[in-house]
């Protein structure tokens, strides 16, 4: 991951675009830790099946990638090459990677400088021993291969999924967090502790969940963020959210399931437990970004919605889009966002009812300190009285199915925008189906980017299809049945359950297939 | 701004609701800038008998619920409720770290013994060797203690009141109120229905608190603010 996150770096500003996709055990020490790290001239990168160069630190990892070489391709072992033996490394192992790093950049054929300009970055306390291991590892590299790639002359930027749903969190005015550390989360957590913002960490997901609950009803944003095990103890709060009308923003990082799973490994198998989770009926939105640029716009926008409507916002992501290194030349610290706390309590109103009954289903909410007014999660009057009589949970219950009425969005289009053949995905498949646009330009492209509710226009586009695929990493296809299930067209599904994300040759050729 | 209580005749929830009123308006607070957060319960009914910002929140979370709100808003008197099932049965990882923890939140404890608003099941402070009306068969379990458990987790203020002490049970309040860390208030309120052979209870009351929080824990007789030091 160090080693992904600095050549990415240095290949992002020798103009280059990466995308770096890492595969780790849940071991602390050893085991097959990898990263694949693809780098392009253009914005848009998927994963590959097959690499030009392996780069392998001992003999077991140079064995078990060998596979994923391209006849054509190279393989580096660094033991063999000596890399473990100069004595920059010799003397300090923990520089084994910088050291692989100039090997590499030596082999890419790219200017020494900007890999020192890197190091001098990323290690300011530790300059000159990983300077000195970069210039042992390029010393090492006999050949000299050169990237067939003219570099863009654009500014690009380079973060995790992570990194962009924390600061867009904190632009969003989030003053709250409390998260309880699980892949593919934990690093999110660790960015909001950086902030100024107020962090508990949690004895368990329920207390992360209900604190946040509580943060947001004192009036103050806030989040959490978790994974599915975690979110099998969050939906005691998202039902709370749901009854007593409580705004709550939650981040579900999908991995492989069901249980522990596999849980370093990426999976969108959640989409159903995030969309049906909670008892009883209510009204909840769920949002997958599928890029960096979607989640620096639909992480304040979940704020938004979730205090418009004063409802449960969950967030989708997975492993594969949280933690892998992406790019990209749009400036995502500079898009715009707009902050929207909802309809508010007005100081001169004489009588305040915190579930007063409205047209849209929407009551004012005041914060604590500015009026006392009761708050309930059991079925309650106006007022906030519990109650259990026909006609008021007719009309509380009428009341909050109100507040969705008339979801605008919730998808884009990608290639030929009327073809009647169209390749569908949700959440992180996005920079796939972009990708693939380009080699299939008689398809129509959708991602979907709030599986729910579903997105009402999407229906009539599908409904026009000659052919429907859905593409998901999920075994049973979630997405794919709820299509079926909300415009009764048949759909063809490209599943993918094994933990790793679709590579760009695989999901080419299945697309193939399915035509 | 207030309902019918639902509570029978007898119980101590009136008195635990009197005092907290009596003691709410002896440090004159205003109701707007006090949170009540409410566990599932017959104790916790009193969110709609108590005139502050009141919060039902779910069975064993007020803790958590309330932690959140203390965090972002230090400035309102915030205030936990918890039955016996919500404290030391289903919520009871919350109240061990809310405890450690010590974010100024004043936890009010309502034990009667027994599951009341199910109909009388044994709780995990049921005394041993009782039936409750809706077990089959006599407690085989010694009790969990709400006041060894807090002490134990660090807890820095400590009281416990019988029922009737309704002088008592407002002093504790006001003192826990105005604590600046965790605080927690146990009642002792057996069920008038579920159980009518509760031992009876001859409390002791102490003078003054103890210095040492391992001097009262497994002296379930004891009485009074048992433990309180700020820092």
């Amino acid at each position: 991951m160090q080693l992904g996150e600095l050549l990415s770096a240095a290949l992002n500003s020798a103009g280059y675009f990466t995308l770096v996709y890492p595969e780790y055990p849940s071991r602390i020490r050893g085991g097959d830790n990898n990263v694949q790290i693809v780098i392009s001239n253009s914005a848009q990168l998927t994963p590959r099946q097959r690499v030009d160069a392996l780069f392998a630190l001992d003999k077991n990892l140079a064995d078990a990638h060998r596979r994923e070489v391209k006849p054509n391709g190279s393989t580096f072992n660094a033991v063999s090459l000596g890399l473990i033996d100069v004595p920059a490394v010799k003397s300090n192992p923990l520089v084994k990677n910088t050291a692989l790093a100039g090997l590499i950049w030596r082999f890419l054929g790219l200017e020494k400088g900007i890999l020192s300009r890197q190091i001098k970055k990323t290690f300011p306390k530790y300059t000159a021993v990983n300077l000195e291991a970069a210039e042992a590892g390029w010393k090492l590299a006999s050949k000299t291969k050169g990237l067939d790639l003219a570099p863009t002359s654009s500014k690009i930027f380079g973060a995790t999924g992570n990194e962009v749903f924390a600061s867009s969190a904190l632009k969003a005015d989030c003053q709250y967090a409390s998260i309880y550390p699980m892949t593919p989360i934990t690093s999110l957590a660790r960015y909001l502790a950086k902030s100024k913002i107020k962090v508990i960490a949690p004895e368990d997901e329920i207390f992360a969940a209900l604190s946040t609950l509580g943060a947001s009803y004192a009036g103050k944003r806030a989040l959490t963020a978790t994974s599915g095990g975690g979110f099998c103890l969050m939906t005691e709060a998202i039902g709370l959210a749901a009854m007593a009308e409580i705004p709550l923003v939650i981040i579900l990082g999908q991995r492989s399931g069901p249980s522990s799973g596999m849980p370093t490994y990426s999976s969108q198998a959640d989409l159903n437990f995030a969309i049906w989770g909670g008892h009883g009926d209510f009204e909840k939105i769920v949002l997958a970004p599928g890029d960096l640029e979607e989640i620096a716009r639909l992480t304040p926008e979940a704020f938004n919605l979730a205090e418009r409507y004063q409802i449960p916002v969950i967030i989708l992501t997975d492993k594969y889009l949280s933690e892998s290194r992406f790019s990209t030349n749009q400036a995502i610290d500079k898009i715009k966002i707009k902050i929207d706390r909802g309809k508010r309590y007005e100081r001169n109103s004489k009588i305040y009812n915190r579930y007063k009954l409205t047209k849209d289903g929407i009551s004012p909410r005041a914060y604590p300190g500015e009026t006392t007014f009761l708050t309930n999660s059991y079925e309650h009057d106006e007022e906030g009285f519990s109650a259990d009589d026909v006609q008021t949970r007719q009309a509380m219950m009428a009341k909050r199915a109100r507040k969705l009425a008339s979801l605008p969005g919730g998808y884009e289009i990608y290639g030929h925008k009327s073809a009647k053949e169209i390749v569908v995905g949700w959440g992180s498949t996005k920079s796939q189906l972009v990708e693939l646009s380009h080699g299939f330009p008689q398809l129509k492209f959708i991602h979907i980017w709030r599986p729910w509710p579903f997105p009402e226009k999407m229906k009539s586009e599908l409904k026009r299809a000659r052919k429907v695929i859905v593409a998901e990493n999920n075994f049973s296809g979630q997405m794919a049945k709820i299509i079926e299930n909300e415009t009764s067209v048949k759909v063809a599904k490209i599943l993918k359950d094994d933990g790793r994300p679709f590579f760009f040759e695989e999901l080419t050729k299945a697309i193939e297939a399915k035509l | 701004m207030s309902q019918i209580p639902s509570w029978c005749p007898g119980c101590g929830a009136y008195t635990v609701n009197l005092a907290l009123k009596k003691a709410l308006a002896q440090l004159r607070l205003k109701r707007k800038n006090v949170v009540a957060c409410y566990d599932i319960g017959c104790s916790g009914n009193m969110v709609n008998v108590l005139d502050v910002c009141g919060f039902e929140t779910l069975h064993g979370r007020s803790i958590p619920v309330a932690t959140g709100i203390k965090t972002v808003r230090p400035e309102l008197t915030v205030i936990a409720q918890a039955g016996d099932g919500g404290l030391l049965n289903e919520g009871l990882n919350h109240f061990i770290h809310a405890a450690q923890r010590n974010i100024p939140i004043t936890l009010i404890v309502n034990n009667n013994l027994v599951f009341g608003l199910t109909a009388g099941q044994q709780s995990s402070t049921t005394p041993q060797g009782v039936r409750v009306r809706g077990s089959r068969h006599e407690n085989p379990l010694p009790p969990l203690s709400a006041v060894d458990l807090a002490a134990a987790a660090g807890a820095r203020f400590i009281a416990r009141v019988p029922e009737g002490e309704l002088g008592l049970m407002q002093k504790s309040f006001e003192k826990a109120l105005c604590f600046k860390g965790f605080a927690v208030v146990e009642i002792i309120q057996p069920c008038k229905i579920w159980a009518k052979d509760f031992p009876k209870m001859e409390f002791k009351k102490i003078s003054k608190p103890f210095l040492d929080r391992t001097k009262f824990t497994g002296r379930a007789n004891l009485a009074g603010i048992l433990y309180s030091k700020e820092g």
